[in-house]
């Protein structure tokens, strides 16, 4: 790619770098105090009121945490539930998505509108329950994957994606043979990369943050993902209970706790990004269909 | 690369467009699968060895409120002693009321239900006259030990007369204050005697630099925001204020009518406008308090419970090795006389519903076992856990074990489960090493004769349990508001009188007319 | 189930897209068959998780009691819609959550796309992927977090902030409790924990257009504002058209949690949204009904605006979302 030399092309480079540069700083400083936090001792946090670099480490937090096997297995659920959820989902959204984005099908519109509808009406949790009660799913995973299988947001994010794919490409494959089913998977999903990668990051993240899901449909605790853990720890330590009971047989965990918490339960999920992130680079789509 | 894990993909979403192509129904697999994990919960229970008389079953659900649900260690011992054989079902106890609500509505709640505290066991009120959970009034005579709990608390979580509850017990009067000794001792200061003396004390600890470091950075007392549990109500009834609801005239009213709510306003105002307390309180969360109390800028934490000194002195002395606790709560108001709101003796109900218990057979075995739960031993097991595991026992009292981590994971999730106290089910009190916290115990018992009842607690008002709390809030905010100064005295009246609008009247009115029966 | 699984045989024969003959029609249904079956799990899905629950809703114009079930409650029409819009508090809620919802439009949506702009302008592959990892981490932060952390720097009893502010001569700000200070905080802390998230979706269809369209430019000898102007601004407007829309869609669900994190006594005059309110009201105190018919409310509300965007858009010749 050619560089752009001129004085008004440097300046510009130089000014955009700048400020991303202080807006990530902005970003991330909170989240070093998180991790700093989680190797410092509960009585440094009380004292110095932002730490960014522990004076005293400790790994008591980490101890404590990892004392059980706890976290481990929640963890390991949540991985387990994230990675099939997130290609079922993917599968079931990529074919609705492609076939809604077929402007020569009948009945799309009022398909799309449906969709659309789900987003602002909701049954409500209690109706919820009981279809996922009468489909037998109570504390089975599926149940923290097959009712939230689609997002309708993602559905529509990919549809449009596909539907910016010149429809000439998929005329000529049809011309060579393909059914449909054959123009979805050798021509429209290798041009979407960026697409895919994106909606599976979403999809990732929505099924690493299920909790609410997995309260009402598990009632074996052993069961629970990360969040569960994540937010109950995350809760006691911020003394936000709503119902501000009065109750002093509990003292609250250690902040420190809390942010070692939050560092193991956010690091798997942030390890994906990179893996996607080479799908953003500029060209992706081109590369992809040399290649 | 690239392309590789492309491939892979690929290959693996067309395997399963083919199985989704061919067999189109594919949600009934996933059916079959999960009903087999559901029920494979309940069957390996069954493998215990014949015995004469099969252990009561018993499907229990209650809040969790610990970082992770407890192992099975405590509950073995407890099916042992009780001849049952138990599943505890926790859930966290931030989104309790969700799984309640759901459970309940779709009939699947199990025999044993906790409540979760006062707001929900007023939700409940109305299944409970509808029928929905078993009466057991009657029966507690046919057992022993429950039959020990305590009248006037049973009273007060009875529904129109009707006692469906269990209690969990908490201390009527644990509010106080808890104070830097050291700051007093170097200031000269004797814990405050009135409501002035404990503005007085304030007022030093904020100015005259208690922690000698030559700067003016403490504040007298650190509040939080929240009115009951908090510093407030606490400061309110030394002033004389009624406990929520007072006589006047031979009427109940509510407590805000009350010259002496005012004067508790006044006190937090000026103590405020002073920089005697922290500024921001009506925004800071226990946490924050504790924070600001803990690193050594604030000298008094009031309200809540005294006995929280264990834990505030845990964190203080990490950062000032010298810093002594000490808890107070005689402080008589401007007549000179003492007085300590009283809460009705519970923290959290247990409830039988009755699609789940099927007759009064199967309830008196679940009875059954709350009467065995009230014996010392199990009582203990539950509280303290395992003698010599978890505590010792020391001069009668129970010592808790130095592994305090062994405790929080295995015995505290089942520590708010004990129904009764340990005057009724006859376990250890706790030993305590903290001058301040055993001075915190006799002032326990102090407060009690000082103590001003609840007297709406057995009492029913259908407005207030149906907008208690929007209508609180009108309240709530305006005493922030009085206290901040944004509205004055007659800005208070204005929404008192909207709060009568709004259903306050009615619930006055339907107060006094059980309460006078 | 037998009723739900012959739904998507029915459905295609909904509404044809015009009028032509009907053989015509089925010609062309069979030709597209496999389609139809690639949006049968879609369908089936949102049909048994979305559809059968939406029952629940009628509980708005009932007295709903868990323990009666639908069936068995009694039903009062309109009541809690009547009571929803004589609270004498209504009006101010609505406007609330409108502000905050404008703001939200007006200081929040633009940002996600000016970040990808600038991130897409990036020279080096190194910085690009730092910073863009970097940027979207708060996201992961739950908003107890985010507004605890920025409780500690604003407090006036020795907040960051407050003490740099004092340091240096200037008064102390009331952040946490003056009205005047909620909205700006509100959407800063949005910002903060959301823009960087955002950018993804922009990137990834910025990712999507052909590089040859810039080196085209580049001949022109078009700077790089202008390309950033006239290729990837409208490469990614169909994007941005559909997210405004879906956004609009949620004008009175702007979320429970952080307002609720934020309010307090002093603020609530301008903190109290819809969201707040239905919790206080509503789920607090057991009235099912009356939060679902809150919920309903706001549905409806959606629905209108995101049918007028939607139409709206189509006018102006751009795809909309259905």
């Amino acid at each position: 790619m050619v560089e752009d030399r001129t004085i008004g092309g440097r300046l510009f480079a130089a000014v955009n770098f700048t400020l991303l540069a202080i807006i990530t700083l902005i970003t991330v400083l909170p989240f070093i105090h998180v991790v700093a936090g989680s190797f410092t001792t509960s009585a440094e946090l009380a004292t110095s009121k932002f730490v960014l670099f522990p004076k005293v480490w400790s790994f008591e937090a980490y101890t404590f945490i990892f004392s059980t096997n706890t976290i481990i297995k929640s963890m390991g659920v949540s991985i387990g539930v994230t990675l099939v959820g997130t290609l079922f989902s993917m599968f079931i959204t990529a074919l609705m998505a492609y076939g809604l984005s077929r402007r020569d099908l009948d009945g799309r519109n009022v398909f799309n509108f449906l969709v659309v509808f789900t987003m602002l009406f909701h049954g409500g949790m209690i109706p919820t329950f009981l279809v996922v009660k009468e489909l037998g799913l109570i504390d089975s995973y599926a149940a923290l994957i097959l009712p939230s299988a689609i997002s309708a947001f993602n559905m529509i994010i990919l549809k449009n994606f596909f539907q910016n794919i010149p429809e000439g490409l998929e005329e000529s494959a049809k011309i060579d043979g393909c059914n449909d089913f054959g123009i979805l998977f050798r021509i429209v999903l290798p041009l979407s990369l960026p697409a895919i990668a994106t909606i599976s990051l979403f999809y990732a993240v929505t099924y690493w943050n299920t909790y609410m899901s997995a309260i009402l449909y598990l009632d074996d605790s052993a069961k629970w993902p990360i969040q569960v853990l994540l937010r109950q720890i995350v809760v006691l330590a911020s003394g936000m209970d709503y119902s501000a009971s009065l109750d002093a047989t509990n003292p609250p965990p250690d902040q420190t706790i809390k942010m070692a918490v939050i560092v193991v339960a956010t690091l798997p999920i942030l390890m994906i990004y990179p893996f996607l992130q080479k799908h953003f680079a500029k060209g992706a789509m081109l590369g992809s269909m040399k290649g | 690369m690239n392309k590789k894990s492309f491939t892979l993909l690929l290959s693996a979403l067309l395997t399963f467009s083919m199985l989704t192509a061919c067999s189109g129904n594919n949600n009934k697999n996933n059916e079959a699968a999960p009903s087999n994990a559901g029920t494979s919960g309940g069957t390996d229970t069954a493998t215990t060895a014949p015995e004469p008389e099969k252990p009561t079953e018993i499907k229990i659900m209650l809040p969790l409120n610990t970082t992770e649900t407890p192992p099975d260690t405590i509950k073995t011992e407890v099916e042992k002693l009780t001849h049952t054989k138990l599943t505890y079902q926790f859930y966290p106890a931030d989104t309790y009321e969700e799984k309640l609500n759901s459970s309940f509505a779709t009939g699947s709640l199990p025999q044993v239900t906790y409540l979760k505290n006062q707001t929900t066991f007023i939700q409940m009120k109305e299944s409970m006259k509808d029928g929905q959970f078993w009466e057991i009034g009657p029966l507690l005579s046919e057992f022993p030990n429950l039959n020990k709990l305590k009248p006037e608390i049973l009273n007060n979580t009875k529904v129109d007369g009707k006692l469906y509850t269990l209690y969990i017990g908490r201390p009527l009067a644990r509010q106080g204050i808890i104070y830097r000794k050291d700051w007093a001792d170097k200031l000269g200061l004797k814990p405050p005697a009135n409501v002035d003396e404990l503005f007085a004390m304030a007022k030093a600890f904020t100015e005259q630099d208690p922690d000698g470091n030559g700067k003016k950075d403490t504040t007298g007392i650190v509040d939080r925001n929240e009115l009951v549990y908090g510093a407030f109500k606490t400061v309110s009834s030394w002033f004389g204020t009624p406990n929520s609801w007072g006589e006047k005239d031979g009427q109940l009213a509510p407590e805000f009518t009350f010259p002496q709510y005012f004067d508790t306003m006044d006190f937090f105002k000026k103590a405020r406008d002073a920089g005697y307390m922290n500024q921001d309180f009506a925004a800071t969360s226990k946490t924050d308090a504790v924070n600001m109390f803990v690193s050594g800028k604030a000298g008094m934490y009031i309200g809540g419970s005294m006995q929280d000194i264990d834990t505030l002195n845990k964190d203080l002395i990490k950062n000032f090795p010298d810093a002594v606790l000490d808890t107070h709560s005689m402080v008589a108001g401007p007549d000179g006389k003492f007085a300590q709101w009283m809460i009705p003796g519970y923290n959290n109900v247990v409830l039988f519903p009755k699609s789940a218990v099927k007759d009064e057979a199967g309830l008196k075995k679940i009875l059954a076992f709350f009467d065995k739960m009230m014996t010392p031993e199990v009582a203990n097991l539950m509280y303290w856990g395992i003698e010599g595991t978890h505590y010792t026992v020391v001069d009668g009292r129970a010592k808790p074990a130095d592994d305090k981590e062994l405790i929080e994971r295995e015995v505290k999730g089942f520590k708010d489960s004990v129904i009764g106290e340990a005057e009724t089910n006859g376990m250890y009190q706790s030993l305590n090493v903290l001058p301040g916290r055993i001075h915190a115990e006799e002032l326990l018992l102090e407060n009690v004769k000082v103590g001003v009842a609840y007297p709406t607690a057995a009492l029913d008002s259908a407005t207030y349990t149906s907008k208690g709390v929007e209508l609180q809030q009108i309240i709530s905010d305006a005493t922030y508001k009085y206290i901040y100064g944004q509205i004055d005295k007659a800005g208070f009246e204005k929404e008192v009188q909207a709060w009568k609008e709004r259903g306050g009247e009615k619930i006055i009115e339907e107060y006094n007319a059980v309460y006078k029966k | 189930m037998q009723e739900v699984s012959a739904q998507p045989g029915v459905v295609p024969e909904l509404k044809p897209k015009s009028y032509k003959s009907s053989s015509e029609l089925k010609k062309r249904l069979w030709r597209n068959k496999l389609l139809y079956v690639m949006l049968l799990p879609g369908v089936l899905y949102f049909v048994i998780f979305k559809y059968l629950p939406m029952y629940g809703l009628i509980i708005s114009f009932q007295d709903y009691k868990p323990y009666q079930g639908i069936t068995g409650s009694e039903w009062v029409g309109m009541e809690h819609f009547q009571r929803l819009f004589t609270e004498p508090d209504f009006l101010n809620i609505l406007g609330n959550t409108l502000i905050l919802f404008g703001m939200n439009i007006l200081f929040y949506f633009p940002i996600p796309i000016i970040l990808a702009l600038m991130l897409n302008e990036l020279r080096g592959t190194f910085f690009k992927r730092t910073f863009q990892t970097l940027i979207y981490l708060p996201h992961f932060m739950s908003w107890v977090i985010v507004v605890s952390i920025s409780f500690v720097m604003t407090t006036m009893d020795g907040g960051i902030i407050n003490e740099l502010l004092s340091y240096f001569g200037f008064e102390k700000i009331n952040f946490l409790l003056s009205p005047g200070w909620f909205r700006p905080m509100y959407i800063i802390q949005i910002i903060w924990r959301e823009a960087g998230w955002g950018t993804i979706i922009y990137l990834a269809s910025i990712a999507a257009i052909d590089p040859g369209l810039y080196e085209a430019a580049r001949m022109d000898g078009a700077g790089r504002l202008r390309q950033i102007w006239h290729i990837t601004l409208p490469a990614i407007r169909g994007v941005i058209i559909t997210l405004l829309i879906l956004k609009i869609g949620s004008v009175l669900d702007l979320g429970f949690e952080h307002v609720y994190l934020l309010l307090n006594s002093m603020n609530r005059e301008v903190a109290e949204i819809i969201d707040t309110y239905v919790y206080t009201a509503g789920l607090r105190q057991g009235h099912f009904s009356y939060s679902t018919a809150i919920g309903f409310f706001k549905s409806i509300i959606g629905l209108i605006m995101v049918m007028s965007v939607n139409k709206l858009s189509k006018k102006m010749g751009e795809e909309g979302v259905y």
